[in-house]
């Protein structure tokens, strides 16, 4: 292409300059599209960093036992499966017996997540978890207490760990311990407040801040039959040993549910992966939205570049008779056209991180800010302008240049 | 200018033909043209509306193609070249002049006349110097960053032929370059061209007004679509003019025109001399 680039390039700033309105509304529309996919991934990816830094700072030998088999983890709209707190889990109290018996576990925890009124001086919001669970939860997942201690086999199982928020929300005071609760009519003596953690996502999908967390055994006591293990935390006695620790869970499960393959053990990034379907419901709607919005973008480059080259049909007339080939007009216009998205681009990216440093003030995590996505806003600008620009592009360059020169100007 | 470059042909028709339209709507806008074109000529194209001059000027500097015939220039047959090569062909030896000077209005003078350079591949700043020069030569170089809508008709038509000197065009085509300028602006654009033509270069220039064909080395009449008249040599001033109203103008108006057109030259080339702009 000789040295035409820059000249390209001049000659596009130019253009775009003359026709500053109307450049401005076109890279408007690039600008939206990239800004929505850029809040969606900075804030999901801002998610799930925070829940692999989770992991990462538990020293990387955490692994999890969930019910349901793994291509449950599907992002497909299509196939939504009901959630699990509305189908008998798969993990039974069986399984997690035979997991803490596996040679390298350090510590193992079930996670049974009920639903039920907590009641105390006032009835605590519906959103607050009751999580049934063993004294190994806090080493596992770092649970420190504010004040009392956590939960210990040795003494009377009817107590209670609680968060501060949760204390404060039935209490009135995050001086808890020593008041009674009531879980499903039982009454429960506080014995520790947990340190505020202030990070509802987590790989454990539950708010701990918020939550009342009782024994194994006063679990299954309330009286809902078979406990419904959502999820059994695992961690090995040294980072060297988690792949077998991970290996002899998935043999022995195996063995116990008959070769039927309806749990799914995670570890690493996997776990860091959101579970909620609806946050993939969500995203992929997003989505869709953000690529409606980039097709709406890029039919309005189309539109303005074909507006662009019957204005300057009698221009490209001139150029051509002035010696410039069909390669040189397709380039002009092309160029132009990249322009245009990759200007869009670029706002989109800015303006994207601006909302979704908005958005995240409501939050308790921050966006991420990562190269990936930047390529991507770049990478989705460039595909736009190439992509919409070329028929404009490539009808220009096959005017004739007598026809052209003849266009009225 | 030697007698040899004078007679090598650059340019050589042989039963040029160009078709409009199909079936019933068929018509030749050129109809059989033979010609050579010698290097170092000055020819004047003349004939009434629609016989062909400017579609015969287009496919001479390669925008258009013939339906029939063959067009070689310079030894090449243009037929059998690429659509890439002929641009380069274009922007290397052909420079174009307008009748409607086609500057490109949102660019600036000088980069107007730089333009022809970029697809020469010449980089911005060699490329706006040999413009700027060409342009000083023109006595245009105040007007280096105007707009084109900035300038009168004259001036316009110098950075046209400015443009189109730029990339040092051996054959330069102009159709009707001083068909929107009034008698004087004419003819210091004719005298332009005429510098130009002493300096070696074959221009081709399609025209109405006869005055101008004193300019010309050579003048072809043309007649739907077909070489009517054509005529060399300089020595007789008289006989193109002749030629070229022949068809068209009765016998006892022959007399009165040439008489007038007479007057008209001399006077016009005594307005030329003492504004001095022939003593350099």
């Amino acid at each position: 292409m000789r040295f035409l680039l820059i000249n390209h390039l001049q000659n596009a700033r130019q253009s775009l300059r003359s026709n500053r309105m109307r450049s401005f509304l076109t890279m408007l529309g690039v600008t939206i599209g990239v800004a929505s996919i850029t809040v969606i991934l900075s804030l999901s990816s801002g998610a799930s960093k925070i829940v692999s830094n989770q992991v990462d700072s538990l020293g990387g030998n955490i692994t999890i036992v969930r019910p349901g088999s793994p291509q449950n983890l599907s992002t497909d709209l299509t196939r939504i499966k009901a959630q699990q707190n509305y189908s008998a889990s798969s993990l039974t109290e069986y399984d997690f017996g035979l997991i803490k018996n596996i040679n390298h576990v350090a510590a193992t925890a079930p996670l049974i997540i009920m639903n039920g009124t907590i009641k105390a001086n006032s009835i605590a919001p519906s959103d607050s978890a009751i999580v049934a669970t063993t004294p190994d939860l806090a080493v596992i997942s770092d649970l420190t207490v504010q004040t009392g201690q956590f939960l210990d086999p040795t003494i009377n199982q009817n107590t209670v760990v609680i968060g501060p928020q949760l204390a404060i929300n039935i209490f009135g005071t995050d001086q808890a311990i020593g008041k009674n609760l009531t879980i499903h009519g039982k009454t429960f003596t506080v014995i520790g407040v947990l340190r505020r953690a202030n990070n509802p996502i987590n790989y454990n999908s539950v708010d701990f801040d918020n939550a009342a967390i009782i024994g194994l055994d006063a679990g299954k006591q309330l009286g809902l039959g078979q406990p419904q293990i959502q999820q059994i935390d695992v961690r090995s006695d040294s980072v060297a040993n988690l792949a077998q620790v991970i290996v002899d869970i998935n043999k022995s499960l195996s063995l116990s549910h008959s070769g039927e393959n309806d749990f799914s053990v995670l570890s690493g990034n996997q776990i860091a992966q959101p579970t909620s379907q609806l946050f993939f419901a969500l995203a992929g709607v997003t989505t869709a939205i953000a690529a409606i919005s980039l097709l709406v973008g890029g039919i309005g480059i189309m539109n303005i570049m074909l507006v662009n080259v019957a204005e300057r049909t009698r221009e490209i007339g001139i150029r051509k008779a002035l010696g410039a080939n069909n390669g040189d007009i397709a380039a002009q216009f092309m160029i132009e056209s990249i322009a245009i998205g990759i200007g869009g681009g670029i706002c989109g990216y800015i303006f994207g991180y601006i909302v979704a440093f908005g958005i995240s003030t409501f939050l308790t995590f921050q966006p991420a800010i990562n190269w990936q996505i930047a390529g991507v806003a770049v990478f989705i600008s460039v595909i736009m302008g190439t992509v919409f620009g070329l028929y404009p592009a490539l009808r220009a360059s096959r005017k004739d240049p007598i026809e052209s020169l003849r266009e009225y100007n | 200018m030697t007698e040899t470059t004078k007679n090598i042909p650059v340019i050589e028709l042989r039963g040029l033909k160009k078709r409009f339209g199909i079936g019933d709507a068929e018509h030749f806008a050129l109809d059989g043209i033979d010609l050579t074109i010698n290097s170092g000529e000055f020819i004047a194209i003349m004939g009434p509306s629609g016989c062909g001059k400017t579609t015969l000027l287009n496919i001479l500097g390669l925008l258009d193609r013939s339906t029939e015939g063959d067009y070689i220039l310079d030894g090449r047959e243009i037929s059998t070249i690429s659509a890439r090569r002929q641009a380069y062909i274009r922007s290397h030896q052909i420079g174009f002049i307008f009748q409607s000077f086609n500057l490109i209005p949102r660019l600036s003078v000088i980069e107007n006349v730089a333009l022809p350079l970029t697809y020469k591949g010449i980089l911005r700043t060699a490329r706006l110097k040999i413009a700027s020069r060409i342009l000083h030569n023109f006595h245009l170089g105040e007007r280096e960053y105007y707009m084109p809508s900035q300038l009168s008709g004259g001036q316009t038509q110098r950075v046209a032929i400015a443009r189109a000197l730029v990339n040092e065009p051996s054959i330069i085509l102009a159709d009707e370059p001083t068909g929107n300028l009034d008698s004087r602006s004419s003819h210091v654009i004719m005298e332009e061209l005429s510098d130009l033509h002493k300096r070696g270069n074959t221009i081709i220039m399609v025209t109405h007004n006869p005055r101008l064909t004193s300019y010309a080395t050579r003048v072809i009449t043309m007649l739907d679509g077909k070489i009517n008249t054509d005529t060399k040599g300089i020595e007789d001033e008289m006989a193109p003019f002749v030629n070229a109203w022949s068809a068209n103008v009765k016998k006892h108006k022959k007399v009165k025109l040439i008489r007038q057109w007479g007057k008209r030259r001399h006077k016009s080339r005594a307005t030329l001399v003492s504004s001095g702009r022939r003593k350099k």
